[in-house]
């Protein structure tokens, strides 16, 4: 790293500091001069919130990727914020285990980042979200001080569970130096049925159906318009609004049984056109489904999912869709191949979004975000996230006194 | 205000039959189950809506008098010792389920059901709710949130936190919030925060929890070792060889003492310890992991190894367990239930430590064990009245509690800090940590009203 103080640092220039001391020096000078620090970790999230406003630090994470501790015995895992998703779970396949989650681009993802965005996959429909492994974080907070919250072990309820406070947060609370895991045992063997469905209203059918399913689903996630580049499926044939596509994991016993018990039960219902994928094919169709990142994502309840996604098929048919349907989670995708955006007209992202989409979400109770400002497109955040919450006051007044000076990502998140 | 006129505020806005202000009854809340330290209530409050707590905690704020919001009281690290001139809130009136949304694989439930109660309302419907403490009999839901509440069965489906979706809360001054049900990308995840706070941040209203699908199958077994030592080496040796099975629970010949005298589960007389291990999951793979589970087993020389043959079988397998602790009162006149969790792998090192810490104290420590957690509960025999004996069983817990923390554990997994274990807050954590805890709750919570003197100790900041 450079010796420069950190006033005289322009935003085009990144620091890239390879211990947390560094990071907290880095930061407490900012603190003092009042710079903004903008932490980066793979930069999978540039286009995510208001691009930076005040000139300051870019602070890269990317040298701080090492294992710092793993008892492969004990199930868990410390390692450094900068650490690749994909860095990760290679380290730990040598002892036969992962972090069952997904994020997109996991090659450039780093956990710190994937913690700090919430990032998910179709993978939460059975393992959760990146919450949910989260045992322990170091971070430095808007002084330039290091702290740490939860702990090692697989079950803690001592304190305040920092760790969760710091999901989602976008950098806000902190930046994240360390973060420990829990791991599972890497599954030996996986599946996945399609199935191609001529309306919406059937896809609703098989996705209720499968609460009472015998079967244990991994990944349950619906597809609709055009595929997404690379799609080592078949294409949707034109008769087919949508198709389903749920996988299992697990031993070669239990993947074949529970994906023969679910083509039973889809046919019971009336379903056909089903083809299950195994062996090798099934890889590439796990990373496909789990890889491209998104423009934009609604959540609602799964209950309400296939209504919103039918309307936003027809209102974006240049969009590949996917839901992670069974958790509520649709994610829409740039036009493929690249077309104009539906309503080309003057400031026609923002007018899609706030005129179109959002009042379609909000009736269904839930939340549309921007995950990625198209290039040369301004948003505020009110138009990336929607109105300023119930909670927002609770939320900024947390965030003043972990960043009294306002220096962590500023003007990047609702806070 | 006087305290009279505060009583009288509170009769008012919630009635008077529903505020108890005569010492005799305000006798009953002066601790949960952590007995050793009580304090008189100023008053008791019966609320049964979000309205109603919010209405209490503002008459309590201007007053200058502090809440503590209680569930049923089975806390047993004194979460819910009134504070000093406080009030307490029990929340058992609001106690019903909402509603039952089976698509959306989620539950809305008042702070007052009882864990077991939603259990028991999803009978039939393919699913349950996973936190499953031992006293879910009696324990609230919205107590489970506050001390983030385990079980045996969270070894492979998680504790409460990963089982709320999202929370409805009254905050200190009295401002009622909503956080989820639906992920919020615009929102901190307040609701999971406000999990295993232990009434301090917010007091929880209602509560989106989430359903989890029945196993399609399930196999129960107890296997019987020779010393403790033999059985937690069993254990660390199955999560070493990457299996997660549903549950992973020890008890040691101290508990099966009493547990035999009580339920009579034929245990031989010779097995100083017993695991209980079930593995649930799809049918076809069963079997199988079941072998690989006791050819592990069979590693550190079982005495037995049965198989629980029928439902019937099972449930009095789960019923010594989870009556186990309420077993003890056939051991002692009274009992102190500690809870440490330390890396699987240091288990076997843990219970020989409790040996010779009981050894040192000359208290008698009993154990049970969610122990594929890490999650040990060893139980000190005392009798309250036999001062130095309590003194002793205290000095005990606080050294095996230190030995989780050499270990790179954590002195409570399930059970919350409370008053109990507030002293060894600064061994676990370091100022700063504490520092950042105190942020988050100035921030809900700036004028000290929710459960004030609990979790840790705000001298420090």
């Amino acid at each position: 790293m450079t010796a420069n103080t950190a006033s005289e640092l322009p935003l085009e220039q990144t620091v890239s500091p390879t211990d947390e001391l560094t990071v907290a020096a880095l930061i407490g000078e900012a603190h003092k001069s009042g710079t903004p620090v903008y932490p980066i970790g793979g930069g999978t999230s540039l286009d995510y919130g208001p691009q930076p406003a005040r000139p300051g630090i870019r602070l890269s994470m990317n040298q701080m990727n090492r294992v710092l501790d793993h008892p492969a015995d004990d199930l868990t895992i410390t390692v450094e914020a900068g650490m690749t998703l994909a860095q990760l779970n290679r380290h730990l396949a040598t002892k036969r285990q992962w972090l069952p989650i997904d994020a997109p681009e996991s090659v450039r993802a780093t956990v710190g980042g994937i913690v700090a965005t919430n990032a998910c996959g179709p993978r939460r429909y059975s393992h959760g979200t990146i919450g949910d492994y989260l045992l322990g974080i170091r971070a430095i907070d808007g002084c330039g001080e290091a702290y740490a919250g939860g702990g090692r072990v697989v079950k803690n309820a001592a304190g305040y569970n920092l760790p969760r406070l710091m999901v989602g947060s976008l950098g806000t609370l902190g930046v994240i130096t360390q973060a420990t895991f829990m791991v599972r045992p890497l599954p030996t063997h996986s599946a996945l049925v399609i199935c191609d469905l001529p309306s919406f209203q059937q896809a609703e059918c098989l996705l209720a159906a499968l609460g009472q399913s015998r079967t244990t689903p991994m990944i349950v996630e619906l597809l609709a318009g055009p595929a997404l580049p690379f799609c080592p499926l078949p294409a949707l044939p034109d008769t087919a609004a949508s198709r389903l596509a749920v996988g299992f994991e697990g031993s070669a016993a239990d993947v074949q049984g529970m994906a023969n018990v679910l083509c039973d039960e889809w046919q019971a219902l009336g379903a056909d056109g089903l083809t299950t994928i195994t062996r090798a094919r099934v890889d590439s169709a796990w990373n496909w489904l789990s890889e491209s990142p998104a423009m934009l994502q609604i959540n609602v309840l799964p209950s309400r999912l296939v209504g919103v996604m039918e309307q936003v098929a027809w209102l974006m048919a240049a969009s590949p869709l996917q839901a992670h349907a069974g958790n509520g989670v649709l994610r829409i995708y740039r036009p493929s191949p690249p077309a104009p955006l539906p309503s080309t007209d003057e400031g026609s992202f923002a007018n899609l979004v706030q005129n179109t989409l959002r009042p379609i979400v909000t009736a269904a109770g839930g939340h549309l975000t921007v995950l990625a400002t198209p290039t040369g497109v301004e948003l505020s955040p009110a138009e990336i996230w929607g109105p300023p919450r119930p909670g927002a006051a609770l939320m900024r007044s947390i965030q003043q006194r972990f960043d009294p000076a306002g220096i962590l990502n500023p003007g990047r998140y609702t806070l | 205000m006087s305290n009279t006129e505060l009583i009288r505020k509170l009769r008012a806005a919630l009635k008077p039959e529903n505020v108890l202000s005569v010492p005799s009854e305000l006798v009953v809340y002066d601790c949960d189950a952590f007995t050793v330290e009580r304090h008189i209530p100023l008053a008791v409050v019966f609320p049964r809506s979000a309205v109603q707590v919010a209405e209490v905690v503002r008459a309590c704020s201007d007053h200058g008098c502090p809440v503590v919001a209680r569930g049923a009281g089975t806390g047993l690290a004194g979460g819910c010792t009134p504070p000093p001139n406080g009030v307490v809130i029990v929340l058992t009136r609001m106690n019903k389920i909402l509603d039952i949304r089976l698509r959306d694989a989620m539950a809305l439930v008042e702070p007052g059901v009882l864990n077991l109660q939603l259990t028991n309302a999803l009978s039939g419907t393919g699913y349950h709710f996973a936190p499953d403490p031992s006293s879910q009999g009696t324990a609230t839901i919205g107590g489970n949130v506050a001390t983030n509440a385990g079980g045996p069965h969270t070894l492979k489906y998680g504790v409460t936190v990963n089982h709320v979706a999202g929370l409805e809360v009254v905050l200190g001054d009295g401002s009622i919030l909503q956080f989820g049900p639906v992920e919020d990308p615009a929102a901190l995840d307040l609701a999971r925060v406000v999990c295993g706070s232990e009434g301090t941040l917010a007091i929880v209203t209602k509560i989106w929890a989430k359903l989890t699908k029945n196993p399609q199958a399930c196999r129960t077994i107890r296997a019987t070792f020779a010393s403790i030592d033999d059985a937690s080496q069993a254990v660390s040796q199955i999560i070493a060889a990457g299996i997660v099975p549903a549950a992973l629970e020890l008890m040691d010949r101290g508990i099966l003492d009493a547990v035999e005298a009580a339920f009579a589960l034929g245990v031989p007389p010779e097995a100083a310890a017993v695991l209980i291990i079930e593995l649930d999951g799809p049918e076809a793979g069963l079997d199988s992991l079941l072998e690989q589970v006791i050819a592990l087993c069979r590693n550190w020389n079982p005495g037995e190894v049965l198989q629980a043959k029928t439902p019937a079988e099972r449930e009095l397998l789960w019923k010594c367990r989870k009556m186990a602790v309420g077993a003890v009162g056939r051991l002692s006149p009274g009992y102190m239930i500690q809870d440490g969790v330390v890396p699987r792998t240091r288990l076997p090192h843990i219970f020989r430590r409790i040996l010779e810490i009981a050894a040192k104290h000359r208290v008698r420590i009993v154990n049970v064990a969610h122990a594929g957690d890490g999650n040990v509960h060893p139980i000190l025999l005392l009798d309250e009245r036999d001062r130095d004996l309590t003194a002793r069983a205290k000095a005990a817990s606080r050294e095996v509690l230190e030995e989780c923390i050499t270990c790179g554990g954590s002195i409570t997994a399930e059970h919350g800090v409370g008053i109990e274990k507030i002293e060894l807050m600064e061994k676990l954590f370091a100022p700063a940590d504490l520092r950042a805890m105190h942020r988050v709750r100035q921030a809900f919570d700036p004028a000290s009203q929710l459960n004030p003197g609990k979790k840790y100790k705000t001298i420090c900041q």
